[in-house]
């Protein structure tokens, strides 16, 4: 009877406390939006089943716990902790990523640029709540909408705050359809939204080859600590575009980055657990990155807007909302936002210019602010 | 310590001014940088006409490529009905056989200068002009047959 007394003390049931079972309602809420609602079903399902397996409570000292440094899960934690996933999931990114309308289009990477002050806002946000400049530099990255790039930040400045900063920079780019539009249309005219954009010019293979050899020298001199993101990103695309090296190339973009992309989902999900991520501290980190994310949006279009008083040939202001680097939720949302004005109009193409320019502006901005932090 | 005062006692105003700054002045430099990169090309090449290297770009101006252009002359307003553009695709089709890769219909369609293959052929398929026969190969269906297909 004693044993029985035991093994049910033991049990989850008997263990479960109030921020366990919050926590597998928000894992549950995400696994819904990720399967009914296919809201970044890739990113949002590992994280959800992640939350329901982290919260699962169990006895403390069996090794079981992701903050255990003996468990299954904590070996696994390491890829986060360290850096290592969002640099694999950057190969597999570059080795995906076609430059083509960013190499027809360069004046469409100073969106990408624009669409960064969201983090530089936010910083100042976080450090006016309190947060010490480490974790203010951390929440603020969430402003780039780069979910790898936020968990590599804080990784090196904060780690205690995983959790909350991946949870908030994923739970914002699966929510792109319904955050990004409204500021949009808030930000621009009717008449700004239907301006159409020319044809792109063709671009050489030359020069898709050359760009990544070009782009790793120049961001990389400039902000040294954004290597481990931009220097494999950048490697990715030279393996794609170098046309003797496909079969690396494609496992970079398939087995490769599918495999970081289930662990680091996996286990920033079950970093979650109830007792350390229910605090006052990730209710502020949530609301920061929703600012960040907004305030990033907004930027970007109003960036745009500024920029057609100079230009001639207008750019379509929405193009601005597609500079973070939300690959490719922000650019797909400018597509479907010009598109639901004139169904003839076709933006995608160079919205991914923008989208992809963010995806170099946020992890040089990451760059920036470790290196900063250095000096602290 | 919270507000302004945090922020300047973290040197928060200059790290936020500089951050914006750099990441400005890079990705300006990297821009400017790629701006220039096919007018270096085309110098590069004109300075060594007979290099290998000079006969693969770019793509349009590829003389192997003119050849291939253009099967058809495409019309100064290209049409929005789904029906006239088959109608224009029609010759590029003739190019390819019955039976086709998708890729390969695309290639000789953007050579033609053609706008937005690809979404034309999503399109396309949606009215089941382009059917699919598997293994990534399609068979054109003209929207004339098609109708007759449906009215039986």
């Amino acid at each position: 009877m004693d044993l029985l007394f035991q093994f049910l003390s033991n049990t989850g049931y008997y263990l479960a406390d109030y921020r366990n079972v919050i926590m597998i309602v928000v894992g549950s809420v995400f696994l819904y939006l990720g399967t009914a609602k296919k809201y970044e079903p890739l990113l949002l399902v590992p994280i959800g089943f992640g939350i329901l397996v982290g919260n699962i409570p169990f006895f403390k000292g069996f090794g079981l716990g992701i903050y255990e440094n003996n468990s299954v899960l904590h070996y696994l934690y390491f890829g986060v902790t360290t850096g290592l996933y969002p640099s694999i999931v950057f190969l597999g990114l570059g080795a995906m990523t076609d430059f083509s309308s960013l190499l027809a289009r360069p004046s469409l990477m100073l969106l990408g640029a624009a669409a960064q002050m969201g983090i530089f806002f936010t910083l100042l946000g976080a450090l006016a709540l309190g947060f010490l400049p480490k974790e203010a530099a951390s929440i603020a990255i969430i402003g780039g909408a780069d979910g790898p790039t936020s968990i590599f930040l804080t990784a090196k400045l904060a780690p205690h705050l995983i959790g909350p900063i991946a949870i908030a920079a994923y739970s914002y780019m699966a929510l792109i359809p319904v955050i990004q539009p409204p500021i949009m249309r808030l930000l621009t005219s009717r008449k700004e939204r239907l301006i159409r954009m020319p044809e792109l010019r063709d671009v050489s293979k030359k020069e898709r080859i050359i760009f990544p050899a070009v782009g790793v020298i120049l961001c990389c001199f400039l902000a040294p600590a954004s290597i481990p993101l931009l220097g494999t990103f950048f490697f990715g695309n030279f393996l794609k575009e170098c046309g003797v090296a496909d079969r690396l190339a494609q496992t970079a973009r398939t087995s490769i980055i599918d495999t970081a992309t289930i662990l680091l989902g996996l286990t920033v999900g079950a970093s979650t657990q109830g007792d350390v991520f229910l605090t006052p501290k990730s209710v502020a980190i949530f609301l920061l990155g929703a600012v960040a994310f907004s305030i990033a949006t907004a930027s970007g279009v109003i960036f745009a807007k500024i920029m057609n008083l100079f230009l001639k040939e207008k750019i379509n202001p929405l193009l601005g909302a597609a500079g973070v680097s939300a690959v490719p939720g922000s650019a797909r949302e400018v597509h479907l936002v010009g598109q639901s004005e004139d169904p003839e109009n076709f933006l995608l193409m160079h919205a991914m210019a923008c989208n992809s320019s963010g995806v170099i502006g946020s992890a040089i901005c990451a760059g920036i602010l470790w290196s900063f932090m250095i000096v602290l | 310590m919270y507000g302004f005062t945090a922020i300047s006692t973290h040197n928060g105003w200059a790290m936020a001014i500089a951050g914006a700054l750099i990441v400005f002045a890079g990705l300006l430099i990297l821009a400017t940088a790629i701006s220039q990169l096919h007018k270096i090309l085309m110098l590069l090449e004109k300075k060594h006409p007979d290099s290998k290297s000079n006969q693969n770009i770019p793509e349009n101006d590829d003389p192997e490529n003119q050849e291939d252009k253009p099967v058809s002359p495409l019309p100064k307003e290209f049409p929005t009905d789904l029906n006239e553009i088959a109608c224009l695709y029609k010759p590029l089709i003739d190019e390819t056989g019955d039976t086709f890769y998708l890729s390969d219909l695309y290639e000789i369609a953007r050579k033609n200068d053609f706008p937005h293959p690809h979404i034309t052929f999503t399109a396309f398929r949606e009215s089941e002009i382009l059917v699919p026969c598997g293994d990534g190969v399609f068979s054109w269906n003209p929207p004339t047959e098609n109708e007759d297909n449906v009215n039986g």
